[in-house]
């Protein structure tokens, strides 16, 4: 119902390629032994709390469609095409189809414009959807049947400062929250970030022998321990205060600003996360992480 | 064994606001220097271009583009307002190969690309576009290493030099890079563009001037400072590469153009024979 809509839940859900290939699903080219299964496993148990949950969409910020001028929106009805990874592209190829709701594109675009911020709507069909938001996306619901919206990820954090960034996602976080919240839509979100992200700079010949798989340094290791348990203890404004640290130490993806952006929609939950997975990929940090909003406001009596 | 040669080196700016200039009404000086580039560049009837572009970007060590033909429309992720780039660029696929090999035996991580659908960078397609417009000389395509410093750059250069000669080759390098990078971020008109900082403008003249008086090395010596002053363009390595493969830190650069796009600093540089 217009007016009345609510995000039932939010997933922090990383987009290492390598997560889609070591699956195997039909729509991805390149084949594999498996691989990363700590991290497919996790996104498993997501999976099924998606479909339980009916979402009438999932929204998702991704890193990998960066934006100079303004925060751009997907809007375009349905987009089709190969989508091939410029940095792994021998594990990516990846075939998408995504219906994109139009109308929470529109009510995006005006909140954020409301906000005070640039937004865009991207309306070319042609357009390359980038392989973050694929992924992500892979990963929550790979049977591709909830609309969908991307957000790009404005390049605001690099051109000025993490807090600049991180305050602009703040606002664009509120923003989709009203659109959310006047078009009626049960909405899931999908922050595609990794945790830390210094990686090695060299791939074994088989990418997916995981005896060649682990954290780059136990620096960013006791980094992401040091996240994972305050999500888990519901910390999220200490989560907050400590983000700009926690870029400069780790080089954490979170500086793209998807993670401010949900927290942001989610109004900072208090609710303690539900860590269902955390690897590592080419040495960088994961973790699949769940915001049960819907179970809280239950569990609080309903809103 | 054969002996080919580097004919000519020109660096260049990537962003597709010069390719729609006439329709946009804007940079038009920037674009006519590209443009004479390409004529002259048409002139020396090369054999094989060479592009190391610094917005093909790879961490897997560097890349090289081995599919045959690469051919389709282009949609900028950022700019797609703008309309989209057709292109048909045949690849040089075994100079990529031997480019690859060479760069290996520098100890340099190199990868071989050949997919279909791989996402090709749009400062390639707009520097064939003015370079290669019909696409008719093959190209060689080296990706930018975000890990690379100016020295493995250099090194990259010198392989990519290395690989032509041996192949017979007559080339010509581009190095499709901007300059300052600190972009407007919020929507201008074309007329109202300029470089977006005193001190960038600053940076990119002294840049320009000493690559005319032929202080290359000093270049070289002063990207790393420029790069942190000016959020050059991937740390401006694209100039590193660039005299790698020419191989003369003495030549005396002739700049074509010189003016902003949307706040970066961008030139049109040519090193000829």
């Amino acid at each position: 119902m217009a007016g009345n809509g609510t995000i039932l839940a939010g997933f922090l859900a990383p987009h290492p390629p390598h997560l889609v290939y070591g699956e195997n699903p039909e729509r991805n080219i390149p084949r594999s032994k498996g691989g990363w299964e700590m991290l497919r496993w996790a996104y498993g148990n997501c999976r099924e709390k998606i479909k339980a949950l009916k979402p009438d969409v999932i929204v998702v910020h991704s890193p990998h469609w960066q934006t100079i001028v303004g925060h751009h929106f997907l809007h375009v009805p349905k987009l089709k095409g190969l989508s091939v990874d410029p940095i792994f592209p021998h594990l990516f190829q990846y075939r998408y189809d995504m219906d994109v709701d139009m109308e929470l594109a529109d009510a995006c675009y005006e909140e954020a414009t409301a906000e005070g911020l640039l937004a865009k709507k991207m309306n070319n069909p042609n357009f390359r959807v980038d392989y973050g938001t694929i992924v992500s996306l892979h990963m929550l619901n790979p049977d591709w049947d909830i609309p969908v919206l991307g957000i790009s990820a404005n390049n605001s954090p690099y051109f000025y400062s993490t807090r600049v960034g991180q305050d602009e996602m703040i606002k664009l976080g509120r923003a989709t929250a009203r659109a959310i919240q006047k078009t009626g839509r049960r909405a899931v979100l999908a922050a595609s970030n990794t945790l830390s992200h210094f990686h090695f700079d060299r791939e074994p010949d088989l990418p997916e022998d995981m005896s060649k798989e682990h954290i780059l340094t136990n620096e960013q290791y006791q980094w992401d321990m040091r996240l994972l348990a305050l999500m888990r203890g519901g910390k999220t404004e200490e989560i907050m205060g400590i983000l700009p640290e926690f870029i400069d130490k780790t080089a954490a993806e979170v500086k793209a600003g998807s993670f401010a952006w949900m927290m942001a929609a989610m109004e900072f939950p208090k609710v303690p996360a539900k860590v269902h997975g955390y690897w590592t990929v080419i040495g960088t940090g994961n973790a699949v992480v769940e915001w049960d909003l819907a179970q809280s406001a239950v569990a609080a009596g309903g809103r | 064994m054969a002996s080919g040669s580097i004919i000519a080196g020109y660096l260049v700016p990537g962003l597709p606001h010069l390719a729609f200039s006439e329709k946009l009404g804007g940079w038009k000086e920037l674009a006519k220097a590209y443009s004479d580039a390409g004529a002259r560049a048409k002139k020396a009837k090369p054999d094989v271009f060479v592009v190391y572009s610094s917005q093909w970007i790879s961490v897997l060590g560097h890349s090289f583009q081995t599919k045959p033909t690469l051919q389709g429309s282009h949609v900028d992720e950022n700019w797609y307002e703008f309309g989209e780039l057709p292109y048909s660029i045949k690849i040089a696929s075994t100079l990529g190969e031997k480019m690859a090999e060479k760069a290996k035996s520098k100890q340099l991580a190199t990868k071989l690309v050949n997919f279909e659908g791989f996402p090709i960078d749009t400062g390639t397609i707009v520097s064939q576009r003015f370079f290669n417009p019909d696409g008719a000389v093959p190209v060689g395509v080296v990706s930018c290493n975000v890990y690379a410093n100016y020295a493995d750059s250099q090194k990259l250069g010198e392989a990519t030099a290395e690989a032509v000669r041996e192949s017979g080759l007559n080339a010509i390098a581009i190095a499709c890079t901007g300059m300052s990078g600190r972009y407007f971020t919020k929507d201008i008109k074309p007329s109202e563009d300029r470089i977006s900082d005193a001190k960038d403008d600053e940076w990119n003249r002294r840049i320009l001037d000493l690559a005319g008086s032929g202080k290359n090395k000093q270049v070289i010596e002063s990207s790393s400072d420029f790069a942190a002053q000016t959020m050059a363009d991937m740390g401006f390595k694209a100039f590193s590469w660039l005299m790698g493969v020419l191989g003369d830190p003495d030549r005396k650069a002739n700049v074509l153009g010189y003016g902003p796009i949307w706040g970066t600093g961008d030139a049109v540089v040519e090193y000829a024979a």
